[in-house]
């Protein structure tokens, strides 16, 4: 049994530390979050400059460790399924973690602040605040991480294409249309959506790179700045979406091992994933509401999508969960309470989403708080909900996975946390707080100062949870099976 | 506007989360998977159905008028063009009662006009874009000074790009 689990644990090894690494990630930069709401209640103010470097690096950091905890989750199940290289796996960390750092280097020590967005052409033109050099380390860290789930797409993409003869007939669509035999297991489905949307979304996002690197380097060349801006927002709302899609996985594979029921590839499952497929690429011009230069089609289409993409996830990932814990005599423990949060963090949060996704109500909500407010809902409540879920399934045992006393405790403290971070932004949004603004008036800090509050216990849940991960990490997820 | 969106969001989500409790609750009871699965499925086809209809009517209700139409005829514009890290409108007084056309651009980088009342609301915006010229329409309608907010992060000095522009009822206006 020993040489068992020392085996299985050399064979997660990468993925162990990947999330080790997202977790302590996490934490550190919902200390970052934390640090900005006390500065705009007043109660610790930061210089602009920090207040703004903080915010790029908790912006990109998030989302580059949400895609990364995703990749890690997806690589963990996919495995099992096609023959991912685990050598690409570590290859990949190491150059995510060298683009890290590049990018750490030139916010902390060179001072570029372009929020995670870096619209075009402001990481050139800084106003004097970071210089072209700052500007060249943080694209290049850039163009390193993109480069690292680029290969990662590549190598699961291939393994899929030789485990399964085609990408379409991995998603299920011989099955979808009407062939018989089984479709393939969910893990590998969304698996393979991901893979094709997130790599056809890297191509324009390494070329916004790219044309940003010259761009610095030779100013006279440049790009028209909407289509820089459809660039970056076609890339930035696939990639985040995906990564929740990534994450999503550890649903499906790990809830029915609690309930004994099966998660299965349903012709509802295929079609909803079929749409997501599409959606998930076209929807971004609901970025884009407030560019009324934007073709009239695109924004509508923006509109549409945003309200059917609610679909797939409320009526099929939603209901699949629901339906499969009812009635299942499952014994609850943390791995799985918070599974459960991460899927209900992620309908919940569709709500505002869609709603400031109306054209004529994103008039008067778009950047304001109330975007941070919908987008914390379904990642914060969400997506690390789910990665935290993970993690202690991953290194659980009896003892470590209890759901008892103190663990329950610090469970409803990052969930009272959680929604009310969640909840301070959507209604400082709804009073026409703009959000990105390193001061605040006066009127404003009453809510920042609750949402300061409400972030502290979140910090504090998630370094809970992350030291239960740190001190389980050679535990195994072998005794999770529902007749235990 | 504002206050009905949140109102809507807490009804919805508080409906979401009652469903998820009432599961929880549930899922340490007995239950045949079949028996779930026909009820589950019923609620998806309702649920599928009844979200589709309530989508129609609000891409109906909310796109018609087109809502970034612009008023016939000649209306008053104002220029606002944006740059690290100040606004420059013109004119800087506009009457009450007549639809204003902001016309905005940049010199830089993105920013973004928003355009707040008196109680500090936002009634409108627009992104300003180097090389882009957007147009967004507001009528006022009480006299006063209203503000003009930066709404897209611009650097260092953003949250200090604030301009102010007056509504007046007198003959003021456009002088």
């Amino acid at each position: 049994m020993a040489t068992q689990a020392k085996a299985a644990l050399a064979s997660d090894l990468c993925p162990r530390v990947a999330m080790a690494v997202t977790g302590l990630v996490f934490v550190l930069l919902m200390v970052f979050g934390l640090l900005m709401r006390a500065s705009q209640a007043g109660i610790m103010p930061l210089d602009p400059a920090l207040f703004y470097q903080l915010m790029t690096a908790h912006g990109i950091g998030m989302v580059g460790a949400s895609g990364f905890a995703g990749a890690a989750i997806m690589w963990y199940f996919m495995r099992q399924y096609v023959p991912v290289t685990n050598a690409i796996f570590w290859a990949i960390t190491v150059i995510f973690l060298i683009g890290v750092v590049l990018i750490l280097a030139a916010i902390f020590l060179m001072g570029a602040a372009p929020a995670w967005t870096f619209l075009y052409p402001l990481l050139a033109q800084s106003g004097g605040v970071w210089d072209a050099n700052a500007a060249l380390v943080y694209l290049i860290g850039l163009l390193l991480v993109g480069v690292a789930f680029l290969v990662f797409y590549l190598d699961v993409g291939w393994a899929t294409i030789k485990a399964y003869g085609g990408l379409g007939r991995a998603m299920g669509w011989p099955q979808l249309f009407g062939a018989g035999g089984d479709a393939p297991p969910p893990a590998v489905v969304a698996g393979t959506v991901v893979t094709v949307v997130n790599t056809i979304a890297l191509v324009p996002g390494a070329a916004i790179i790219l044309i940003s690197i010259v761009n610095v380097l030779i100013p006279s060349f440049g790009i028209d700045a909407l289509i820089a801006k459809n660039m970056i927002y076609f890339f930035g709302h696939t990639f985040i979406n995906a990564a929740i899609y990534m994450t999503i996985i550890a649903v499906y594979e790990i809830v029915p091992r609690y309930t004994g029921r099966p998660w299965k590839s349903t012709r509802i499952f295929l079609g909803a994933w079929f749409a997501t497929l599409f959606m998930v690429m076209a929807v971004y011009p609901h970025h884009l509401f407030q560019d009324i230069v934007m073709p009239p089609w695109m924004l509508i289409m923006g509109q549409v999508l945003s309200y059917l993409s609610g679909f797939p996830i409320l009526l099929v990932t939603t209901i699949g969960l629901l339906s499969n814990l009812y009635g299942s005599k499952v014994k609850w423990d943390l791995p799985l309470a918070l599974l459960t949060l991460g899927v209900f963090g992620w309908a919940a949060g569709v709500v505002p989403a869609v709603l400031d996704g109306i054209i004529s109500v994103n008039t008067v909500l778009h950047n304001t708080q109330f975007v941070p407010g919908h987008f914390h809902f379904y990642l914060l409540l969400g997506l690390v909900a789910m990665a935290f879920g993970f993690m202690l399934w991953l290194t659980r045992s009896r003892q470590s996975s209890s759901l008892s006393g103190f663990a329950n405790l610090l469970l409803w403290l990052y969930v009272v946390g959680g929604l009310g971070v969640v909840g301070t932004f959507l209604y400082a949004g709804s009073a026409s707080v703009p959000r990105r603004w390193a001061e605040h008036l006066p009127q404003w800090q009453g809510v920042d100062l609750i949402g300061a509050l409400f972030s502290i216990l979140v910090v504090l849940g998630a370094l809970y949870f992350l030291i239960r991960y740190v001190v389980g990490f050679g535990g195994q997820p072998t005794s999770t099976e529902a007749a235990e | 506007m504002q206050a009905t969106v949140l109102w809507i969001t807490i009804v919805l989500v508080v409906i979401i989360a009652a469903i998820f409790y009432y599961v929880i609750r549930s899922s340490t009871g007995s239950a045949t998977p079949e028996s779930v699965q026909r009820s589950a499925g019923m609620i998806r086809q309702l649920l599928f159905w009844g979200a589709l209809v309530v989508g129609v009517v609000v891409l109906y209700v909310t796109l018609r008028p087109w809502p970034h139409s612009l008023p016939g005829g000649e209306p008053i514009v104002v220029n606002v063009t944006g740059a690290q890290w100040s606004w420059e409108v013109q004119p800087e007084t506009v009457p009450v009662g007549q639809p204003i056309v902001f016309a905005t651009t940049s010199t830089d980088v993105n920013h973004g006009i928003g355009i707040y009342d008196q109680n500090m609301r936002l009634v409108a915006q627009s992104q300003s874009m180097p090389g882009w010229t957007n147009r967004v329409e507001y009528t006022f309608t009480e006299p006063g000074t209203y503000k003009i907010l930066c709404l897209e992060y611009c650097g260092l000095q953003h949250h200090e790009m604030i301009a102010e522009i007056t509504a007046t009822s007198g003959t003021a206006a456009l002088e």
